[in-house]
């Protein structure tokens, strides 16, 4: 574009600093080779991704783990919610809002697995388009706040789920979005 | 049945473009694992149509459009549904017990952070927008480029375009946060 401002062109200098993706050694080479070779086939090859793990896991409840689901400020960690309770919080499309996640565990956790599970239409900022995210955290005696920036990309809201598991025990929580 | 001369042919056809292909990949589903399944994808595809491929007069913008279709097709809903598991240390709060105070993210000196940053706020763009100002301003796309891509006007681009950057520079210009 010619008409570019003088913010537009600082901008774009900002662009020159995203890192071009470069893909990993062989990769060219690998993808080149493996649709010669479906070709050759004349087949599709079903890819699995290992890298992807399968959602779901078991459901005992965790003896040491109470968690409250609390939207914009810290509701009292000392009085968890019930295992269906849902807590909500109110959003605006394409407006970023954070929530915390408080956790309050009896003992530390070491190794704990948190997966969120997100309706259609609400991301957490930073992963466009994902629908589940999962991670190893470690929690401690006590109160554990995750604050998590949330974007409403559509208007249909629904529940966030968040599933701590720890061992072989787990809980699940729930955090109702509404947009508007 | 392929014989070598096709795998080479193949090869001569495709190699010039790989980089470029790979990075439309990348902006247009913005992971990496979906980027490198689109990319196999439109190896596949266009390996198995070696004939149209050879024929045509220009095999980069005839492999980018169908990058582009296939990834609106379906590329982009199938991932969706996928189950990312992520470095704590990616979640915008530092995870658990991120308490850290929010420092002014255009401060930031190192570059690596002020890309970080930068894609973060690109993430919070709608996909029309992030695709547009990504194409254009990161890799040097012209706006008849991205038509001929994508099937949307010029016109149309240039507003999105104007509208992303828009977005952009408050998303930078503002802490981050409620």
């Amino acid at each position: 574009m010619t008409d570019d401002t003088p913010i537009d062109q600082e901008l774009r200098a900002l662009f020159e600093k995203l890192p071009a993706p470069r893909p990993k050694p062989g990769f060219y080479d690998r993808a080149i080779d493996a649709a010669v070779r479906e070709r050759e086939q004349g087949r599709v090859l079903h890819r699995s991704k290992l890298r992807w793990m399968l959602a779901g896991a078991g459901s005992a409840v965790a003896a040491g783990i109470v968690a409250v689901v609390v939207a914009g400020l810290l509701f009292d960690a000392e009085r968890p919610r019930p295992d269906n309770a849902v807590a909500s919080v109110h959003m605006t499309l394409d407006q970023p809002r954070t929530v915390s996640l408080v956790f309050a565990a009896g003992e530390p956790l070491e190794n704990a697995q948190l997966t969120l599970t997100l309706p259609d239409g609400v991301e957490v900022d930073g992963f466009p388009g994902q629908r589940e995210l999962r991670w190893e955290t470690t929690l401690a005696a006590g109160r554990n706040r995750l604050p998590l920036t949330l974007v409403a990309v559509d208007g249909a809201g629904g529940d966030i789920v968040a599933r701590l598991e720890h061992a072989a025990r787990g809980r699940t929580f729930r955090l109702h979005v509404d947009v508007g | 049945m392929t014989t070598g001369a096709d795998a080479d042919e193949f090869e001569r056809l495709v190699r010039p473009h790989l980089d470029r292909l790979y990075r439309l990949a990348w902006r247009l589903t913005g992971a990496e694992a979906e980027a490198e399944d689109l990319f196999q994808d439109i190896m596949v595809k266009a390996c198995a149509d070696l004939e149209s491929l050879a024929s045509v007069d220009e095999p980069g913008p005839w492999l980018s459009r169908l990058m582009y279709n296939r990834f609106v097709d379906g590329h982009r809903r199938r991932a969706r549904r996928r189950l990312v598991v992520v470095d704590e240390g990616r979640l915008d709060s530092d995870g658990i017990a991120g308490f850290a105070a929010d420092d002014d993210p255009l401060r930031e000196s190192d570059s690596e952070q002020v890309a970080a940053i930068l894609e973060n706020a690109l993430a919070r763009l709608s996909e029309e927008h992030r695709i547009v100002v990504l194409l254009h301003d990161a890799d040097g796309y012209k706006l008849t480029e991205i038509q001929e891509l994508t099937g949307t006007p010029v016109g149309t681009l240039k507003s999105r375009l104007h509208r992303a950057r828009a977005r952009l520079r408050e998303l930078l210009g503002a802490p981050d946060g409620t």
